[in-house]
């Protein structure tokens, strides 16, 4: 039952030997504080946002407990995604089992949240104890009206990049092309793969979308309906959002169903806008094209307009990058666009491609973050003391407690980041939290040194 | 208790594991260090950070599928050894996972063997908690890690400096010390006012674990893996000779027993510390252990909470109040609304508890925040983590927030909810959150 880790796409890659680059073929030492995350969590975090379906997790409670409704991603409809779904393996399904638990589990959930589907995620403890979860689910859906997908991603499997990818593998055997109906390709519409609506993002993005008239089939899976996503092969174009851990989705839909793919981000105003290019390029539509070159044109000026105050106030400042996945890059030219020049950088849970691309965007004289660790993220700050830090809320604690100016730019925030919309909200986040008084007061000492008090009365005097 | 369905829809369980990540953050110099696969740590980190608003040091021993093939057990053995090498913490403290409790790595043996390949980690205290996922909730995992750390450590002399030589006053007076033993039920706001009570008796505090000062969230903390504040290694080597100790919290009652049974040292449980009641009972008996008169602030503040008690005896009266949280604030907090009137219309522990389930006017029954939303539709007020808060939107009942995680109101951790003064604060967050 388990998942060929060889179908994945993993082992044909060259062992990238950068140091700081992501160690997808490396395994994380016991001990050594990688503070990376498992294939269940990776897994959870693509097909999650499937806002119309139940996510059942067949586990003890430290996989779904800790983890429910914790994450941004945002729906315009329904709110099941966000109910916390478990079957909370005890000491006794551990003993005798706990396939009959799943079965009247996915029994009582299909009876009380009438889902669109049912998502059924093994994990360690469902794996090791020998539960067949695809065997459970087959039987199941014989008896229900609704589709009960099993997805095989324990933990142990591997880190955040393998889950994902089992989810997309997932999505293309399970989902994609099992709706009844025509066929036929829609003109002019794209699925955004890898776009999970952390934080309205996706919002962000389609008034232009629906400005330059592209029809957006789904994303994948940002705030979608299971039945968008049944019909993704439908759409004209793949447009690969988040890294490239769903690579294996776009190539394999490209084979089945001929729809080639792109890469983009809507990060930034010159991702933005280069990534809208592409998309009409690839529809190979001269009139979108045509469009599409004057719409963004007019885009990056006003925007630019927008920032110009912000950027004034943030150029030359210095800062400290660490993220991962598609803003490992992206968020690099986004900095420079701002005038905010880059110390250092690293990245977790992102592709070997994504880490080179970013490698090449920053200046050469910017440093790799190789110890990704808090203890080495924490030397890294003390060595460069940076401006500002931009990462992920993981380490947004910790960046406080170094009194360093600090904004999270990944799931756990509230503002959307994309588009030239979410650029103006990025530029002026940025500018609230790089000029907030609060920083003053943390750096000064207390009782103040000799002197110091004078020069301060004779500064308010 | 009765068992509605199979599934546990919107758990307010949080994992064992967590529970023993808790207990461990209130030991200084230590570094956690959970045996399971990378998600295990990762949830937790980003559960309790979110809590807290700190950085969560908590390592992992990152098991792969190789280690479901050949077990754990040389995983364990090498990621103690690289903690300790790579972190050099006083201690090292290990709690187990659902993963590895299945196929059953023995992590006595395991740390034997490693003490044995590596004499100069002979010395090196290693706490092993066993706290399997799929028994009990964050109550019981922070539960049987208080345990582990005092059997571990408690009295043991091999570690780190000499023996305890006593603190004493400016005439030579010896200062009586006392052991405090906070459930995880009490936030570090409580811990700090629990302290100053029992210093107001003229004793001198030993708390294990000591959230007060880790996680209490103060700007001085130096950004490392390994915990910083907290109970000290030489602290545990002293609780042999206190003069008491005081337990809070059920739960807790199990680790009280045992420093009672080990050292002799006297024992006294407060399954609450919330209400006029219990915290008159936790007084009376400092006062009576202490020989000493009753602080005159401590009266002021019996005062005070008595003259809240006639001001709002009629709004807080008949109030119906569903409540879902861990047992042991469960009980405190539905204890002390009861006696002051209110009414319990729904009573949810996220766990068996300790197994001596204590008395509410109603039955406390096991259950989930969804178990909540069918059950508290005539209620006037919601008692329940943030996670209660699609079960308080979907019924538009007020909800307050309480127990762990609270992640969408600010200063939770830093709330204190016992004691006096504590509980008329409680009242009055219950007051304006019912208007």
């Amino acid at each position: 039952m388990f998942t060929n880790l060889t179908k994945l796409d993993l082992k044909d890659k060259q062992c990238m030997s950068d140091a700081g680059s992501p160690k997808l073929c490396m395994k994380a030492l016991p001990g050594e504080g990688a503070e990376r995350s498992c294939a269940y969590d990776g897994a959870r975090v693509v097909l999650m946002p499937i806002t119309d379906v139940a996510h059942l997790v067949h586990g003890p409670i430290a996989c779904a407990g800790n983890s429910w409704d914790n994450r941004g991603a945002r729906s315009s409809g329904s709110q099941l995604f966000r109910r916390g779904l478990t079957t909370d393996i005890m000491e006794n399904d551990v003993i005798y089992g706990g396939e009959l638990k799943l079965k009247e589990s996915i029994l009582e959930v299909a009876a009380k949240h009438n889902p669109k589907a049912i998502f059924v995620y093994a994990t360690c403890v469902s794996s090791l104890i020998g539960d067949d979860v695809d065997k459970v689910c087959r039987d199941v859906a014989a008896e229900l009206t609704m589709p009960v997908i099993s997805v095989n991603c324990p933990g142990f499997l591997g880190d955040k990049n393998i889950g994902n990818r089992i989810a997309g593998e997932v999505l293309f055997d399970r989902v994609i092309g099992t709706a009844e109906g025509t066929e036929e390709k829609i003109p002019l519409s794209i699925n955004l793969i890898g776009e999970y609506n952390i934080a309205g993002d996706l919002w962000g993005v389609l008034p232009d979308l629906k400005n330059l008239g592209i029809k957006l089939q789904t994303a994948i899976t940002g705030d979608a309906k299971f039945d968008d996503i049944r019909s993704a092969h439908r759409a004209s174009l793949n447009v690969l959002i988040c890294s490239k851990s769903l690579t294996n989705l776009v190539r394999k839909m490209e084979i089945r169903y001929g729809i080639p793919f792109i890469e983009g981000s809507f990060y930034g105003i010159h991702d933005t806008s280069q990534t809208l290019i592409s998309i009409a390029k690839a529809l190979n539509d001269p009139d979108l094209l045509e469009r599409t070159l004057v719409y963004v044109q007019k885009k990056e000026e006003e925007t630019r307009q927008v920032i110009a105050g912000y950027k004034k106030l943030l150029e030359n400042k210095r800062a400290i990058l660490f993220t991962g996945g598609v803003k490992t890059w992206s968020m690099v030219s986004t900095l420079a666009e701002l005038g905010i020049n880059i110390l250092a950088g690293g990245t977790q849970n992102s592709t070997p491609e994504d880490f080179q691309r970013m490698k090449e965007l920053m200046d050469p004289t910017a440093q790799i973050i190789e110890d990704t660790s808090s203890a080495g993220f924490l030397k890294i700050i003390a060595e460069k003391k940076p401006d500002l830090i931009v990462a992920g809320g993981k380490t947004k604690y910790l960046a406080h407690k170094t009194r360093t100016p600090f904004l999270d730019i990944n799931h756990g925030r509230k503002l959307s980041y994309a588009g030239y919309q979410g650029m103006i909200t990025f530029a002026e986040a940025l500018t609230r939290t790089v000029l907030s008084p609060v920083w003053g007061h943390l750096k000064g000492d207390f009782p103040p040194r000799e002197g110091e008090l004078q020069d301060d009365k004779a500064q308010t005097l | 208790m009765t068992k509605l369905r199979h599934y546990n829809g919107n758990p307010q369980k949080n994992s064992p594991a967590l529970g023993a990540t808790l207990a461990y953050l209130g030991v200084n110099g230590l570094l956690a260090l959970l045996h399971g696969s990378q998600g295990c740590s990762s949830f937790i980190r980003l559960q309790l950070s979110r809590h807290y608003k700190e950085p969560i040091p908590l390592n992992s021993t990152a098991l792969l599928e190789e280690s479901v093939i050949f077990g754990g057990w040389d995983h364990l053995k090498k990621g103690i050894a690289v903690a300790a090498d790579k972190y050099k913490p006083q201690i090292i403290g290990v709690m187990s996972s659902g993963l590895t409790e299945t196929y059953g790595d023995d992590m006595v043996s395991a740390l034997a063997s490693l003490r044995t390949e590596r004499p100069d980690l002979q010395d090196l205290p290693v706490v092993l908690a066993g706290t399997p996922d799929y028994i009990g909730s964050m109550q019981e995992g922070y539960q049987r890690t208080v345990e582990a750390l005092l059997m571990t450590l408690a009295g043991q002399s091999n570690y780190g400096p000499g023996k305890f030589k006593g603190i004493r006053t400016a005439d030579g007076a010896e200062i009586p010390s006392v052991i405090l033993l906070p459930g995880c039920h009490l936030t570090p706001g409580d811990v700090d006012e629990l302290k100053e009570i029992v210093s107001s008796f003229g004793y001198k505090v030993i708390t294990v674990p000591d959230l007060s000062i880790s996680l209490d969230g103060h700007a001085e903390l130096e950004a490392a893996p390994v915990v910083q504040g907290g109970t000290l290694l030489e602290e545990f080597q002293r609780l042999p000779e206190c003069k008491a100790c005081f337990s809070f919290g059920l739960s807790m009652g199990k680790s009280g027993e045992f420093l009672k049974n080990t050292f002799g040292v006297p024992h006294v449980n407060f399954p609450s510390l919330t209400g006029l009641t219990a915290t008159d009972k936790f007084i009376l008996t400092l006062a009576e252990i202490s020989g000493k008169e009753i602080p005159e602030k401590l009266l002021r503040q019996r005062s005070r909470l008595l003259d809240t008690l006639a001001d709002y005896h009629d709004a807080l009266g008949g109030q119906k109040v569903a409540i879902a949280l861990e047992m042991d604030l469960l009980y405190s907090l539905g204890s002390c609304l009861v006696e002051v009137g209110s009414e319990i219309s729904v009573a949810l522990a996220a766990s068996l508890g300790a197994g001596n389930t204590p008395a509410l006017p109603i039955p406390i029954e096991v259950g989930d925040l969804e178990t909540l939303e069918e059950r508290a539709g005539q209620s006037n007020l919601i008692i329940a983590n943030s996670n209660g808060r699609q079960a308080a939107g979907a019924l538009k009942i007020p909800h307050l927030r309480a127990g762990l995680p609270v992640f969408d109101r600010a200063g939770y951790p830093q709330k204190c909810w016992i004691g006096y003064q504590g509980t008329q604060l409680f009242l009055f967050d219950t007051l304006n959150s019912l208007s």
